[in-house]
């Protein structure tokens, strides 16, 4: 019988020495995605828009966690925009271990005002955008760095879907009194979309490189506390069994276990973080 | 040119013509349609139920659809060496047995539906016990019993009537302020069932046979007035029930025959350790 060493878990989730891309690096999630890489010691690569300031948000990384970040500002829809960036970090730190497909247009539904969101108004001009953005760039994300992990024989691709990956959006949340049927506010269908074909992305991919130990899974949050309206959060805590949305840090330690070696013998998978929602 | 000679019209490919199916819980809400569904499309149809009005139903179906058509075995389905002796009878008796339609459970203060021996935190082994022996046990015997006959046919389809709690848990403020209470014994001991489909599909695929199950949603009994699980029609319990279909309204027995049908017929002869969802879409969002 083996017994577990006194360090065990201390070692599980240990990412010294290993580098880490989160794309949407510097929005609301991804920081703080990075940030759990950062603190158990991985250099992590926050890729976003030049809008997003990735560089100053690596900075605050360095400044909290101490190890060496850096931020890249890249388009993950343009396949040249992603090499150069792969060019980038081998150069700076050699290797590329972790990747986080993070980024995805997500519309502040829940504020009103999205009567273009609706099924039959939908642009289809918005449409290829969000798929561009959600659905190819974690294509050709996975692929440029995905690569760099097959000839190390090494590495994790974490995807991050959505509980409405597994369910369908409850359009009565968005309802706002007063608007004509077809004013109302709706989720966007390219949201349901996009999140479940990660899912299909990530079991794909689990066995196409399972033979090179690259392992991929997904993860599917539910939405994150951030300043929503009242009238929508009252409407959403009775659909969720612990009562209220996720803050923004509670997604850190599913995060963690994804990418680190606490989750080896775990590839293909689909961890669903919702407060119960999708079990109701 | 056809490139098979397999039947493609409707009344071929659904026909439960001169099958025989046999039925538990058959003088139930829900069993009754589904009798009289395999009745009217010409199946013959054993009947397993403990109340007495299945008597009355019976001599109404035989007169109705012929009495060769209907087999009728009053049994309480608890008393598990009775069950086993009427089984065995029907096995014997049947010249050949196509599918095996596990419907029958006891949705009423034995198992806790409505009452504090119910509930999470007063639930008791007794009604523990009653919810696995009708949600899981019936249908394991019935199987062992049936499918030992279909097993020498090499064919047979078992269809196992779970539930969408087998899925979903059930949510918490459908029931405040109500006196309604849904058993954890109940989702437990169908959710059990939809394991035993599987396991069923899996060991017997290879003799022919067959284990699909059905996954009802809300199927509130509004018919049997002053029943035990009986709800009056302008309950508020049932507007917050329709709330959470997609569909906005509770479904209608008859709105599981389809699905029976294309189960106990050949349309889904391909398809074996599966689950139809039935909900309004209840657990679609």
């Amino acid at each position: 019988m083996t017994q577990p060493k006194p360090n065990r878990a201390a070692e599980l989730f240990d990412l010294k020495g290993r580098v880490a891309i989160v794309t949407g690096g510097a929005g609301l999630l991804g920081y703080h995605h990075g940030a759990i890489l950062a603190s158990a010691g991985a250099n992590v690569v926050l890729l976003d828009l030049a809008t997003a300031d990735p560089e100053l948000r690596a900075l605050q990384l360095t400044r909290e966690f101490g190890s060496d970040n850096i931020g890249i500002v890249g388009d993950i829809t343009l396949e040249s925009s992603i090499q150069q960036a792969r060019d980038q970090i081998l150069r700076k730190f050699g290797r590329i271990d972790i990747l986080i497909n993070n980024a995805a247009n997500n519309p502040k539904v829940e504020s009103g005002n999205m009567a273009w969101s609706r099924f039959e108004n939908f642009p289809l001009e918005v449409w290829d955008a969000d798929i561009r953005v959600g659905l190819t760039g974690a294509f050709l994300c996975s692929r440029v760095f995905g690569n760099e992990m097959v000839k190390r024989n090494a590495g994790v691709i974490l995807n991050v879907a959505s509980d409405l990956a597994v369910i369908a959006p409850d359009q009565r949340l968005y309802r706002v009194d007063g608007l004509p049927e077809d004013k109302q506010p709706v989720k966007p269908v390219t949201y349901s979309v996009v999140k479940t074909a990660l899912l299909g992305l990530t079991r794909y991919l689990a066995t196409y490189w399972a033979d090179f130990n690259v392992r991929v899974n997904a993860i599917s949050p539910g939405g994150v506390f951030n300043g929503q309206p009242e009238v929508f959060l009252s409407r959403l805590r009775e659909l969720i069994p612990l009562k209220r949305m996720a803050n923004r840090d509670e997604y850190q330690g599913a995060i963690l276990f994804l990418c680190s070696d606490a989750s080896s013998y775990m590839t293909g998978t689909n961890l669903i973080i919702d407060g119960g929602r999708s079990c109701l | 040119m056809s490139l098979s000679s397999d039947p493609l019209s409707v009344r071929e490919l659904f026909s439960v013509a001169d099958k025989t199916v046999v039925l538990t819980g058959a003088s139930g809400f829900l069993g009754r349609t589904f009798v009289k569904a395999l009745l009217t499309n010409g199946a013959r149809v054993v009947a397993l139920g403990r109340s007495e009005r299945l008597l009355r139903e019976g001599e109404d179906w035989a007169r109705d659809f012929g009495s060769n058509k209907i087999s009728i075995h009053r049994v309480d389905m608890y008393n598990i060496g009775e069950l086993a002796a009427v089984l065995d009878r029907i096995v014997a008796e049947e010249d050949s047995i196509d599918a095996l339609v596990n419907n029958a459970h006891e949705l009423g203060p034995g198992t806790g539906f409505n009452v504090q021996e119910g509930a999470l935190e007063t639930a008791t082994l007794d009604v523990w016990m009653r919810n696995l022996t009708g949600g899981v046990y019936w249908a394991a015997l019935t199987t062992q019993k049936v499918g030992a006959k279909m097993k020498q046919q090499r064919s047979g389809s078992i269809i196992n009537i779970s539930t969408m709690y087998a899925l979903v848990a059930p949510r918490p403020q459908l029931y405040a302020g109500t006196n309604f209470i849904n058993p954890a014994g109940y989702s437990a001991s169908k959710a059990a069932l939809l394991s035993f489909t599987r396991y069923v599909a899996s060991f017997w695929g290879s003799f022919g046979i067959r284990a699909n199950a059905i996954l009802p949603g809300p199927f509130s009994n509004t018919e049997d007035v002053g029943g035990a699980n009986a709800v009056q029609e302008d309950d508020p319990f049932l507007s917050r029930l329709k709330s959470y279909t997609c569909i906005g309204r509770i479904g209608k027995p008859s709105e599981l025959a389809g699905a029976l049908l294309f189960l106990a017929s050949d349309a889904s002869s391909f398809m074996t350790g599966q689950a139809i969802t039935i909900d309004g879409g209840w657990t679609a969002v």
